[in-house]
């Protein structure tokens, strides 16, 4: 449209507004908590490859790899990085301790006596990306001298923290503008207060935004079929469930079992030489059915009628509040698959 | 086995006859007390169940029911399996309009979207609407007892205008899209 001023640039997309009061019952359904981005739309799969065991030792280093089994981590998911490099690593260490002091300087008017130094380590933990999509996943480390040490102390870790993302949806990652670097996924450890710090130096410095990422109980019924059908290769010795029933007061169960006896129920749903290697929601479905009739029998309680909030195993353990433990580094491959496709269904596009 | 019909019973003089039908019983009688309370030309009864078939002994003294709503709790899984069983006890006539499904807790993110999304899809093969009810507030239970009455007013017969029904059944059906259809 020339000879007029910028009026409509012919870039924007022109929106029909469409009024919905009064027509919710004719509408398509939407996603309630899911938006469907502008260039892709993400699906929820209904089926997925085995769990695989891959010594990855051959990929990553030992000493990174026993970094993350070591702790409980709390997940978050993290929206796309503008302008991060993977070069730069240590010019951020320097940067992100800076802010942490300064911060936890903020209103101490005068230096109180002994300097409370933060030294960050930013790592880049190569090996773990598995598709060419996938950004290298990035280890942080806080560490500082604990207040009355001696002066020869080594620093304490006090906070540690990991960015990644492992086998994203290849068509979301290659649909992301240049400059941005997806790692959906960021788990911590450590103090709650050091952790706000972090996600706020990120958001200032990548302008990223940081949201929790609750587990739902599908995720959870998967890692227990995923992991019940590791046991042969590798053996999980327990297969513990958590349940919480909405009675006055509430109700929580703790339901384990033998390992032997979840791989046996395990390989009636899912036949152990089909050809494909795809494992489908509803043998999944069929796995937890059969556990909750099973614990019906006994006890005449609807295991459906609560929630399940915790899954644990040997090779690792996860809380519907998005708290995971990683005990076997064989299978974590899995595991981040599984969590970085969470945090991007969760991630608002 | 015996299902429950819509019209094998006379109608009463201007009044309608509503069922809710909930496995957990907690948004029943609220809502119940709530239509009840609304102010309306007509009289209306408000049946509580847990779920269907309906006891035997009640048959003869019950009215004729003119809306059977399921009210389904998304967080629990159980719910929706006995609203799934109790679909087996009506009869296929009920579905021409006099069967609504009623859904909680669809905003909540914690349980998973597949659960609404197989409500709908049991809710568009049997042509029904779905409503979506917050039931923690007595706001949001006084909206959907009026979203309730209103529908009522239609399947008792007691609109005006030649409104059936099966006429607003067409209308109001719940609907699914290709997405969730790719999903199976």
């Amino acid at each position: 449209m020339d000879g007029r001023g910028s009026t409509t640039p012919a870039s924007r997309p022109v929106t029909r507004r469409s009024k919905s009061y009064g027509r919710s019952c004719l509408e398509a359904p939407s996603y309630f908590w899911q938006t469907t981005g502008h260039l892709t739309v993400l699906k929820v799969p209904t089926s997925r490859g085995a769990a695989k065991s891959q010594n990855i030792t051959n990929k990553v280093e030992p000493e990174h790899i026993a970094l993350l089994v070591k702790n409980e981590w709390k997940l978050s998911y993290v929206t796309p990085l503008h302008g991060f490099r993977h070069t730069q690593l240590k010019l951020y260490s320097k940067h992100l301790s800076a802010f942490i002091v300064a911060e936890k300087q903020q209103g101490v008017a005068v230096e109180v006596g002994l300097e409370l130094g933060f030294k960050v380590t930013f790592t880049a933990v190569l090996g773990m990306a598995e598709t060419e999509e996938d950004a290298e996943t990035v280890f942080i480390q806080i560490q500082s001298k604990p207040v009355f040490a001696a002066a020869g102390d080594s620093p304490k870790v006090v906070w540690r923290g990991w960015l990644s993302c492992v086998n994203g949806d290849p068509e979301y990652l290659r649909s992301l503008p240049p400059d941005f670097v997806s790692l959906p996924l960021f788990c911590t450890s450590g103090p709650e207060s050091l952790t706000s710090l972090v996600k706020s130096w990120f958001e200032r410095a990548f302008d990223c935004n940081f949201g929790t990422l609750n587990l739902n109980s599908t995720t959870l019924n998967w890692l227990a079929a995923l992991w019940t059908g590791c046991h042969p290769t590798c053996n999980i010795r327990y297969l513990k469930l958590a349940w919480s029933l909405p009675t006055q007061p509430p109700l929580d169960i703790s339901y384990t079992v033998n390992p032997q006896d979840a791989w046996e129920l395990w390989s009636s749903v899912h036949p152990e030489e089909s050809a494909d290697d795809g494992i489908d929601i509803k043998e999944v479905e069929s796995f937890m059915a059969g556990l909750e009739t099973h614990f019906f029998r006994h006890f005449k309680i609807y295991l459906s009628a609560g929630k399940l909030v915790k899954v644990s195993t040997a090779i690792g353990s996860a809380h519907l509040d998005g708290k995971i433990k990683i005990g076997n580094s064989d299978y974590i491959t899995t595991l981040l698959t599984l969590l970085t496709e969470c945090a991007l269904l969760k991630m608002p596009t | 086995m015996a299902l429950l019909t819509p019209y094998s019973k006379v109608p009463e003089l201007n009044t309608a006859t509503l069922l809710l039908v909930e496995n957990e019983e907690q948004l029943q009688s609220k809502l119940a007390n709530a239509i009840v309370q609304y102010e309306k030309e007509f009289n209306v009864n408000v049946r509580l169940s847990r779920k269907l078939p309906l006891p035997v002994e009640n048959k003869g003294t019950r009215p004729r029911i003119d809306l059977i709503v399921f009210i389904v709790n998304l967080q629990s899984e159980r719910s929706v399996q006995s609203v799934e069983s109790s679909l087996n006890h009506l009869h296929s006539d009920c579905f021409l309009g006099k069967v609504c499904f009623l859904v909680t807790d669809a905003r909540c993110g914690s349980h998973t979207h597949e659960r609404l999304v197989s409500i709908r899809k049991l809710a568009a093969v049997h042509q029904c609407p779905v409503l979506c009810a917050e039931h923690k507030t007595a706001d949001g239970v006084n909206a959907a007892a009026v979203r309730l009455l209103s529908i009522l007013k239609v399947s008792a017969g007691m609109s005006p205008i030649a409104t059936t029904a099966l006429y607003l059944s067409t209308l109001t059906r719940c609907s699914v899209t290709s997405d969730d259809l790719d999903e199976e």
